[in-house]
């Protein structure tokens, strides 16, 4: 960094006027500015001072942030709120156009929601166990329906035990243009509260020591992945890397197929929660990541 | 850098090359220059094409930029100008310069005062020099990157202008983001 510190915006001694600094920039020059920084920056630096502020809600700056379809997104948040397909989003400035994009927009009756990544700006997706296909979901000696809030959607799938263990989704939608990581969200183990403190019990986690899980995951343009990884870190929240996967053109939709399976049924497995899966654009990991083995 | 003043607007340098001369705001200085540097500024090109035929020789007046902020931005020019200046090749050719090189110069270039940066920030923007305009706003962001408001004004000695009430009001309308 190469700024002086001792050359501020201040009197300069026998009271010679002040020289100019980052505080006198035009707002056009703080836009420029702010078009180079992420969402919490540009309203944090609204704080600093008046061109700051009139920058930080300039419309080409926000637009400059948004997705090339956030058009197309729009339409998924009139779908979802009430009275919202009335709403004229033209009329609306692009700065309360991105954060209402970067609240989660749900679709799919509940079942999976959407958002943007506040620094950056990328869609993230998650997908709860309620969109996907889960072999014996129905069958309570299998499955049950645990609620939580360690979940974004306040349920996650319990499997206490299993022999034929697969768990099957898929989702087309119009990603905007770039990559994106594709995760399954697990838990070895299950967990509760007691005394405010969080617990955590392994006693039915069995059989994922004996073979690998299998993952899955191709897309409609034909890219796809295989990976298989032991199950063997109880006690967290852990989202299982299936792939990456690029999506070239924001006006068109990608059809993407995923699974994870463990369908040896010479052993059980059990003790698992299975919460969601999660798109996320590629290197955002806000949580634990493995990655599974070709 | 600051040359003699050349009574003719189309004077050459020794290859012959066009020249074209700016001068500073407070008509203290007089700059001749390639014109392939000078045309990076689409501020003096649009000058040029409105002056057309009759360009007198006294050279084009930029009446926001100052005889020492016009030296440095007209080093920057002199750097990034493409080899040659046919106008419609002046924004396609590559600069004569080798890529790094240029980054070298780029990062050493921006290696001033914040009072220096500011000036450049401002003249970059009014002479719509792109390279220049996004190599100190970066350089701006970097700086301010990630740093709250009380840091930033700690630093660089700016005051708050806002009574409480408007400083509620922001702090409101921004919430949203953290």
């Amino acid at each position: 960094m190469g700024a002086g510190a001792s050359d501020l915006a201040g009197v300069e001694p026998r009271g010679k006027v002040a020289r100019a600094g980052l505080g006198d920039l035009p707002e056009l020059c703080a836009a420029e500015v702010l078009l180079r920084l992420g969402a919490p920056d540009v309203c944090r630096l609204a704080r600093l001072n008046r061109a700051f502020r009139g920058a930080a809600a300039a419309d080409f700056v926000w637009e400059a942030k948004l997705p090339g379809n956030y058009g197309r997104l729009l339409r998924f948040v009139d779908d979802a709120e009430e009275g919202g397909s009335g709403r004229d989003w033209s009329a609306v400035g692009k700065k309360d156009v991105f954060a209402r994009l970067a609240k989660p927009v749900p679709f799919d009756g509940g079942k999976r929601e959407f958002w943007l990544e506040k620094s950056k700006g990328g869609i993230c997706m998650a997908l709860s166990s309620k969109a996907l296909v889960i072999t014996g979901i129905d069958d309570r000696r299998y499955w049950i329906n645990m609620p939580t809030a360690e979940s974004r959607f306040q349920s996650i799938a319990y499997l206490q035990q299993i022999w034929w263990f697969e768990v099957v989704g898929e989702v087309d939608f119009c990603f905007p243009a770039g990559t994106y990581s594709l995760y399954f969200r697990l838990h070895l183990g299950k967990s509760s509260t007691r005394f405010g403190r969080r617990i955590c019990s392994s006693e039915q986690v069995h059989g994922w020591d004996k073979k690998p899980v299998r993952f899955q995951f191709s897309t409609s343009d034909g890219q796809h992945a295989v990976s298989q990884c032991y199950l063997d870190e109880p006690g967290s929240w852990i989202l299982y890397h299936v792939g990456d996967f690029v999506a070239s053109c924001s006006e068109e939709s990608i059809k993407l197929k995923f699974s994870l399976a463990q369908i040896d049924c010479t052993h059980t497995k059990g003790g698992l929660c299975v919460d969601s899966v999660l798109i996320y654009p590629k290197g955002f990991e806000p949580e634990r990541v493995i990655k599974a083995q070709k | 850098m600051a040359a003699a003043a050349d009574s003719s607007g189309d004077g050459g340098t020794s290859s012959g090359e066009k020249t074209i001369v700016l001068v500073s705001s407070d008509n203290s200085a007089r700059f001749e220059v390639r014109e392939a540097a000078a045309l990076l500024s689409q501020t003096v090109r649009r000058m040029i094409d409105e002056a057309g035929a009759d360009a007198s020789g006294d050279g084009i007046t930029l009446p926001d930029v100052d005889a020492k902020t016009l030296a440095k931005v007209l080093e920057y020019c002199n750097k990034h100008a493409p080899a040659s200046s046919s106008s419609s090749a002046a924004e396609a050719a590559p600069p004569a310069e080798g890529e790094e090189d240029l980054e070298r110069f780029d990062r050493e270039f921006v290696r001033v005062d914040m009072g220096t940066l500011y000036s450049l920030v401002t003249a970059a923007s009014y002479l719509k020099i792109e390279g220049l305009l996004n190599l100190t706003c970066q350089t701006i962001a970097d700086m301010i990157k990630g740093k709250t408001p009380e840091q930033i004004r700690k630093t660089l000695g700016i005051t708050s202008e806002f009574t409480p009430e408007e400083e509620d009001e922001v702090r409101r309308e921004n919430a949203w983001a953290f």
